[in-house]
C-alpha cells in the first residue's frame, strides 16, 4: 500500500528499462504502466534527437515511452501547454508542473485526470552553449558525450570512452556557461507541486545510479505509483532516514545557491532610476508577441487585454502590452525563463517579471504554480 | 493653452457612480473650492476600475491617478470595493516597482455625503503632486 | 424569467454624428464658465456636427431644442454638458428617446458640480477644464452603443420592515390600494416608539389612544400579513423580484391560541427590569405581554431569564405554552420593500452626560415619558427615582447627544417639542412645581408648534438660554446645575429635584443591520440615505427599495406618517404597473475572444456567470452591471456595456493633449 507522504526508492522491474538510463527507469516504468493500464490516454515524453536536443511528443504508444530521452539538462522548453485538454501523464521539471497547475486554474487543464511526475531540477542549459562549453571548458568533443549529471555542485559529462569529467557549476557560470539565468535563481528544485516528486538525490549506496527517490505528494501520486506496482512494472522500498536526509541536504545546497544568485541578479535599483531602467529595457521591443505566445501561464488567445489596447501610435514611454503583462504576471509568473529565451532582441523579460513577481508573491505568501490556490489578484476579498 | 504657462498637474480620478462621484457632486453643491487639476471618469462601481485604465492614464500622461469608491461594506454590488482593494494593492506595488512616487496613486473611500472630504482629498493630492513635478511616464509634448 | 425587450431602436449608429449642448444653468455655470467658448471648442472636435449653448438645457425649450436638433442634423449621439447625471441623466435619456434615439446614445458631462461650482474664482481655468471635460465626453460619445433595457415582471407584494407608526401607515396605505403586504416587526408587538409615549405634541392627545386603533386596524387588514417578533435575515434579487428570508423568533407561546389573559404572567416567579417598554423603570416577568394595548396581544417568554419552572404552562388554560418551540423561517417573494426600521434613543450612560448614570435623579426624556404615562410603572406619577417622591423643581437640558460635535452634529428635531410637552404635563399635574428648560435654541417650526411654545411660556415654564456646564449632586440627591444664561450673561445656580435630559435620536442597530442586508447607503449621520435630499426623499439608489420614518433621519410623528404614506405611494407605482425596467448596462462576452478560463465566475456576487459546455454563460437578469468581472478577465472578452474598455480609455486619452 502506498500512502500520501511516502518516500520510497524505486526502480523498473524490467532490466532493460532499469539499466538504460542512470536512474533505474522508475519514471519510464510508471509512465508505461499508466498508459498500458488505462490510467491515462496519452503521455508526454521527450523524443531523443541527440545528446543535447530532444522534442516533446504526446504519444499513446508505449514504445515511444520506452525509447524516450529521459531527463536532459539541455532541453529548456516548458511542457505545460502539452497537457492542455488531454488525459495525460507528464514528467516535468518543477516549472513544467507549475505551468500545468496555472493552466488548471484557468480551466485549460483538468487537473483530476492529468498526472504529473515531477523531476528534481538543478537547472537547465542551452544546447548550443553547452556544446561550446564542452569544447572550451571540458576539452571534450561534444559528439563523444554519452551522458551528463549534476552531483555535489559539479556538472559531470561522460564520454564514449567511459571517462567522466566534472567542473563546478560556479566555475562554469563565472565563465558565462552553465545554467540558464532563470534556473540559477529558481527556488523550486524538488517538484513538491507534482503528484510524485522524483529524482536521484538521496539515492545512495548500492542503488546509486540505478534507482530513483520518489516522494508521493497526493492521492494522484498514490494512484500512479500503485498502478505501476500492481502492473508489476515497478518495485519500491522505503527510503532510509539517511537517504531522506541526503536528499534534503542536496536540495538545501541547491536552494542556497539559488538564493545567492537571486541576490546577485536582483540588486535593488535605486528609487529614482527604476522608471528609466524599465523604459530602457522595454525600448528595444519589436512587438513580436513571442513572450506572450510562449508563456506557459497565459491562456489567452491571440486577442487579449495586453494586445487589444496596445498601439504603437500611442508613443508611450512604456507599451500597454508590457504594462498589462507585468500586471498579469506579477502574481502568476512561475519564473520559467521562456520569455527571455524567445525574445529576439534579448530583453531580460523573466528577470523583469520576477522583479515584480518576487515582491508580490512574497507579500501574499503565494507562489504561482505550487498549489491550486487562486491567484491573489483574482481574490474577491483582501487577504 | 499658452506657451509659458506654469506646469499644473493633471490628475485622473476614477469614481464610482454611487459614492465617490456623488461625493464629488456634494463637494460641488457645498462649493468646496478645489484646484482645477482633476478629471473624473465615472464607472458604475470601483470594482470596474481596471489596472489597465490606471496604467493607461499614467502612460497617457497623468501625474497622479485616484481610485475611489464607496466605503467598505457600503458597496452597491455587495463586495465590489473589496475587489477594488485587492487590485489596488497590486497596482500600488507595481507603481512602486516601476519607480513612480507612491504619491501618484491613491485610493480613497468617499461616500456621497462626504463632499468636504472629496475636496480636501483633491487639494492634498494636487499639492503633493505639484511638489513632485510631472510624472516620469508622461510622454513628451503631452499636457 | 419572462422578459421582453424594448427600445429596439438602433438606427443611425454607424458614423457618429454628435450634437453638443452646453447648459449655462442660469448663472450656476454661465457665471463662471464661458459657455460659448466651450461650445465653439466642442464644434472643432471630431464627429461633432453642431454645438450650442442653452440657458437651461433641462427646461422644456432646452429639451425641444435637443429633439429638433436630432431631427434637423440627423444626430445619432447627444452630449449635454450641465449638472450631474445622478439627477438629470434620466431626464435627458428620456428626451433623446422621445426623438427616436436609443437612450444609451446620450452622454452627460458634469460642468457644474465638478467644475463651475468648485472653481468659482478661476474662470479661465474653469473654462479650460470644461473644454477638456467636453472633449473627454465627445470621445466617449463617439464610442457609445445602443443598449436594450429589459422589462421585468413585478411580484405584486410589498415588504414593510419595521412596524412603528411610519411602517404601519405605509403598510395600511399599500394594503388599502389592494396589494398584499408583509409587515415585519422585530419586537413582539407593533407600535414602535410612539406606543411608549404619553401625550403627543402639539395637541397633547394621548399617544396610545390615537395609535391603538391604528394598530388594531393593521392587525385586522386582510391584505396585511403581520409578522411580529420576526426579523429579515436575507434579501436577494432585484426590483419586482426580491427573495426575502424572514426569521420568526420563537415566542414559546402559541400565538393562535394565546388570549393574552395574563394568568401566566401572574404565576411567573422571575422578575427582571422592564427595559423593553418602560426604559428599565419597574419590572416585568420572564413571560410577559409587552404592554396592555399590544398587537398581537399575546404573551412571549424571555428565554434568557426563564428558569423553565413550568408555572406559566400550568397556569395557561388554553395550553398555549410551547417550551420546545424553535425559530421558524418564511421565504417570501416580494416586489417592493419599504424600510421603516426606526431609531434608538441617544444613550447618555456611557459618557455620563450631565451626571446621567452617576446620579439617580438624572433621567432621560424617554424615561420621563414612561413615568408620566398613566399606564406606566408609576401609574403616571412623576417621581424621583431616588426616593419615589414627586419633584418640586424639574429641569430639562436640551440637545443632549444632538448638535454636539463630540456626540452627533445633527439636530434631532423633536426634542424641543417633547420637552415643551412634558414640561406642560408636569405643570398641569403638579401646579406648584417649578419647571426650567435649558436650551441653545428652541426650534418650533410647523403648524401650531410655535403656539405650543407660547403656551408653555404662559404656563410659567422658565426658559434659560444656555447649556449647563456642570451638574453635581446634593446630600438629598437633588441636583445642583450651573448654567450661564447667555441672554443676560448671568451665571445661574439651580437646585433641582429632577433633571431630565432631552435626548435625541440615533440610528438604531437594527436599521444598520437591515441596511447592510439591503445595501442601502448610509449618510454621515448614520441614518439611511435617500436618493435625493429634495426630489427623492423616500427613494433609495436601489430600485424598489424605499425608506421612511426616523430610520431615514430624526423627525416627529406627523412627518414620519407622511413619509410612511410617501413610501407607499412610491412603492405602489411598481405594483400598479406590474413591471419594472431594469438597467440595460450589463456585461457582455465576446465569444470569439473568450477562452472560458472561468476566472470571472467567482467575481460575480450575483451568480450571473457560469461556464457551461466550455462557454461563458451570462444570465442578464441577474447581472447588475457593476463590471467588476470585466477587470478580472485576462482576455478582455468580457466587457461592461456602456463602460467598455475602449469607451473608458477614450476618455482617459482625451484628458490630455499633445503638442509637437
Amino acid at each position: 500500500m502506498v500512502e500520501v507522504g511516502d518516500k520510497v526508492i524505486g526502480y523498473s522491474t524490467d532490466p532493460g528499462v532499469r539499466n538504460k538510463g542512470a536512474s533505474g527507469g522508475l519514471v519510464t516504468a510508471i509512465l508505461a504502466a499508466a498508459l498500458e493500464k488505462g490510467l491515462v490516454e496519452e503521455v508526454v515524453v521527450l523524443k531523443h534527437i541527440n545528446e543535447y536536443e530532444a522534442i516533446p511528443i504526446i504519444t499513446s504508444d508505449v514504445e515511444d515511452v520506452l525509447a524516450s530521452a529521459g531527463s536532459m539538462h539541455t532541453v529548456p522548453v516548458n511542457l505545460a501547454k502539452y497537457a492542455i485538454g488531454k488525459n495525460v501523464a507528464m514528467p516535468g521539471k518543477p516549472c513544467d508542473i507549475r505551468g500545468v497547475i496555472e493552466q488548471a486554474k484557468r480551466n485549460e487543464v483538468n487537473i483530476d485526470n492529468t498526472y504529473l511526475i515531477g523531476l528534481n531540477c538543478g537547472g537547465t542549459m542551452y544546447p548550443v552553449q553547452t556544446r561550446e562549453m564542452l569544447i572550451n571548458m571540458y576539452d571534450i568533443d561534444p559528439e563523444d558525450v554519452t551522458g551528463e549529471n549534476i552531483e555535489k555542485g559539479n556538472l559531470i559529462f561522460r564520454t564514449k570512452s567511459g571517462e567522466e569529467k566534472g567542473i563546478s557549476i560556479d566555475e562554469l557560470e563565472e565563465a558565462g556557461y552553465g545554467r540558464r539565468l532563470s534556473c540559477r535563481y529558481c527556488d523550486v528544485k524538488i517538484p513538491v507541486n507534482a503528484d510524485l516528486a522524483c529524482g536521484n538525490w538521496g539515492v545512495i549506496g548500492e542503488l546509486t545510479g540505478n534507482a530513483t527517490f520518489c516522494e508521493v505528494m497526493n492521492e494522484k501520486g498514490v494512484r500512479l505509483l500503485e498502478n505501476a506496482i500492481d502492473a508489476g512494472y515497478v518495485e519500491i522500498e522505503p527510503a532510509s532516514d539517511k537517504a531522506i536526509t541526503i536528499r534534503e541536504k542536496v536540495n538545501n545546497v541547491m536552494l542556497s545557491m539559488g538564493e545567492k544568485w537571486s541576490e546577485k541578479v536582483f540588486t535593488e535599483i535605486p528609487d529614482g532610476e527604476r522608471t528609466q531602467y524599465y523604459m530602457e529595457q522595454f525600448a528595444d521591443c519589436i512587438n513580436c508577441g513571442a513572450c506572450k505566445e510562449i508563456c506557459p501561464v497565459c491562456t489567452c488567445g491571440e486577442d487579449s487585454k495586453c494586445t487589444m489596447y496596445h498601439n504603437l501610435e500611442d508613443n508611450y514611454r512604456m507599451s500597454m502590452f508590457h504594462m498589462v503583462r507585468l500586471m498579469h504576471l506579477s502574481d502568476s509568473c512561475i519564473g520559467c525563463g521562456q520569455c527571455t529565451d524567445v525574445c529576439p532582441v534579448d530583453i531580460p523579460l523573466t528577470t523583469i517579471f520576477r522583479r515584480f513577481a518576487d515582491k508580490s508573491q512574497k507579500k501574499y505568501n503565494y507562489k504561482a504554480g505550487m498549489t491550486l490556490e487562486r491567484p491573489p489578484f483574482l481574490e474577491v476579498m483582501p487577504r | 493653452m499658452t506657451e509659458n504657462k506654469q506646469w499644473e498637474p493633471k490628475i485622473v480620478a476614477f469614481c464610482c457612480n454611487w459614492c465617490s462621484y456623488g461625493g464629488a457632486d456634494t463637494a460641488g453643491m457645498g462649493r468646496f473650492q478645489q484646484p482645477a487639476s482633476l478629471r473624473i471618469i465615472r464607472v458604475m462601481c470601483s470594482g470596474r476600475i481596471d489596472p489597465l485604465h490606471v496604467f493607461n492614464a499614467f502612460l497617457e500622461g497623468a501625474d497622479a491617478v485616484l481610485v475611489t469608491g464607496c466605503h467598505l461594506g457600503d458597496c452597491h454590488y455587495v463586495n465590489g470595493n473589496y475587489k477594488t482593494q485587492v487590485r489596488y494593492d497590486f497596482m500600488e506595488d507595481m507603481v512602486k516597482e516601476l519607480g513612480l512616487e507612491p504619491e501618484r496613486l491613491h485610493l480613497s473611500w468617499i461616500s456621497a455625503s462626504e463632499g468636504e472630504k472629496f475636496a480636501n482629498f483633491v487639494r492634498e493630492v494636487t499639492e503633493q503632486v505639484r511638489k513632485l513635478g510631472p510624472s516620469p511616464l508622461k510622454p513628451e509634448g503631452v499636457n | 424569467m419572462a422578459q421582453s425587450e424594448i427600445n429596439d431602436d438602433t438606427k443611425n449608429t454607424d458614423e457618429p454624428r454628435i450634437g453638443v449642448f452646453i447648459c449655462e444653468c442660469g448663472v450656476n455655470i454661465g457665471g463662471v464658465i464661458d459657455c460659448h467658448a466651450v461650445a465653439d471648442y466642442a464644434g472643432t472636435l471630431p464627429d461633432v456636427i453642431r454645438s450650442s449653448v442653452n440657458k437651461y438645457t433641462c427646461s422644456d425649450s432646452g429639451q425641444s431644442e435637443i429633439k429638433q436638433a436630432i431631427k434637423d442634423n440627423n444626430l445619432n449621439r447627444v452630449l449635454v454638458a450641465a449638472c450631474t447625471p445622478k439627477t438629470h441623466e434620466p431626464i435627458f435619456r428620456a428626451c433623446v428617446e422621445e426623438a427616436g434615439l436609443n437612450p444609451y446614445l446620450f452622454e452627460f458631462v458634469n460642468i457644474r458640480e465638478h467644475c463651475s461650482w468648485i472653481h468659482m474664482q478661476e474662470k479661465e481655468a474653469a473654462t479650460e477644464k470644461a473644454c477638456e471635460l467636453v472633449r473627454m465626453g465627445v470621445s466617449r460619445a463617439s464610442k457609445l452603443e445602443p443598449l436594450q433595457s429589459n422589462e421585468v415582471p413585478v411580484t405584486n407584494t410589498a415588504l414593510v420592515i419595521g412596524a412603528g407608526v411610519a411602517g404601519m401607515q405605509s403598510a395600511l396605505d399599500i394594503a388599502d390600494m389592494g396589494y398584499k403586504v408583509y409587515l415585519v416587526e422585530k419586537n413582539p408587538s407593533i407600535g414602535g416608539k410612539m406606543a411608549q409615549l404619553d401625550k403627543t405634541f402639539p395637541t397633547n392627545d394621548c399617544s396610545i389612544c390615537i395609535l391603538g386603533p391604528k394598530m388594531v386596524e393593521v392587525a385586522r387588514n386582510k391584505n396585511i400579513e403581520l409578522m411580529t417578533y420576526s426579523e429579515v435575515e436575507e434579501v436577494d434579487g432585484y426590483v419586482g423580484n426580491f427573495k426575502v428570508k424572514v426569521r420568526h423568533k420563537a415566542r414559546y407561546v402559541d400565538v393562535n391560541t394565546c388570549t393574552g389573559c395574563g394568568l401566566c404572567v401572574e404565576k411567573c416567579p422571575v422578575e427582571v427590569p422592564n427595559t423593553e417598554f418602560n426604559e428599565g423603570i419597574g419590572t416585568r416577568k420572564a413571560i410577559y405581554v409587552p404592554f396592555p394595548q399590544a398587537v398581537p396581544l399575546r404573551a412571549v417568554i424571555d428565554k434568557s431569564v426563564c428558569i423553565d419552572c413550568g408555572a406559566c404552562s400550568r397556569a395557561c388554560s388554553s395550553n398555549s405554552i410551547i417550551m420546545e418551540q424553535e425559530d421558524t423561517f418564511s421565504e417570501l417573494d416580494i416586489g417592493v420593500i419599504v424600510v421603516t426600521a426606526g431609531f434608538d434613543v441617544y444613550d447618555p450612560e456611557p459618557t455620563h452626560d450631565f451626571g446621567y448614570g452617576l446620579y439617580d435623579n438624572v433621567i432621560t426624556g424617554m424615561e420621563l415619558e414612561r413615568l408620566i404615562n398613566a399606564s406606566g410603572p408609576t401609574m403616571g406619577k412623576v417621581v424621583r427615582p431616588s426616593d419615589v417622591k414627586p419633584p418640586k423643581k424639574v429641569g430639562f437640558i436640551q440637545c443632549v447627544g444632538s448638535r454636539d460635535k463630540k456626540r452627533n452634529r445633527y439636530c434631532s428635531s423633536f426634542c424641543c417639542m417633547y420637552a415643551l410637552k412634558d414640561a406642560q404635563l408636569i405643570r398641569e399635574k403638579y401646579p406648584d412645581s417649578e419647571v426650567y428648560i435649558m436650551y441653545m435654541d428652541m426650534r418650533t417650526p410647523f403648524r401650531n408648534y410655535e403656539e405650543f411654545y407660547d403656551r408653555a411660556r404662559d404656563m410659567g415654564i422658565r426658559f434659560i438660554r444656555g447649556k449647563p456646564g456642570k451638574v453635581t449632586e446634593n446630600e438629598d440627591n437633588g441636583l445642583k446645575v450651573r448654567v450661564e444664561d447667555t441672554l443676560t450673561n448671568d451665571i445661574i445656580d439651580l437646585d433641582l429635584d429632577l433633571l431630565v435630559l432631552s435626548v435625541g435620536a440615533v440610528s438604531s442597530e437594527s436599521t444598520e443591520r437591515i441596511r447592510q442586508i439591503l445595501k442601502v447607503s448610509r449618510a454621515a449621520d448614520g441614518f439611511l440615505m435617500e436618493a435625493h435630499p429634495k426630489l427623492k426623499p423616500v427613494d433609495t439608489t436601489l430600485d424598489g427599495i424605499f425608506i421612511g420614518g426616523v430610520s431615514q433621519g430624526p423627525k416627529d410623528i406627523p412627518y414620519s406618517v407622511s413619509q410612511g404614506s410617501a413610501c407607499a405611494a412610491r412603492a405602489t407605482r411598481y405594483l400598479a404597473q406590474g413591471k419594472a425596467i431594469t438597467e440595460g448596462i450589463t456585461v457582455e462576452v465576446n465569444p470569439d475572444i473568450c477562452v472560458a478560463c472561468g476566472i470571472c465566475v467567482p467575481m460575480c456576487p450575483f451568480q450571473a456567470l457560469s461556464i457551461e459546455d466550455g462557454k461563458l454563460n451570462i444570465i442578464k437578469a441577474l447581472c447588475k452591471g457593476c463590471g467588476t468581472c470585466a477587470v478580472a478577465c485576462p482576455t478582455g472578452a468580457l466587457q461592461q456595456n456602456h463602460f467598455r474598455n475602449d469607451q473608458l480609455l477614450a476618455q482617459v486619452k482625451n484628458v490630455f493633449t499633445f503638442e509637437e
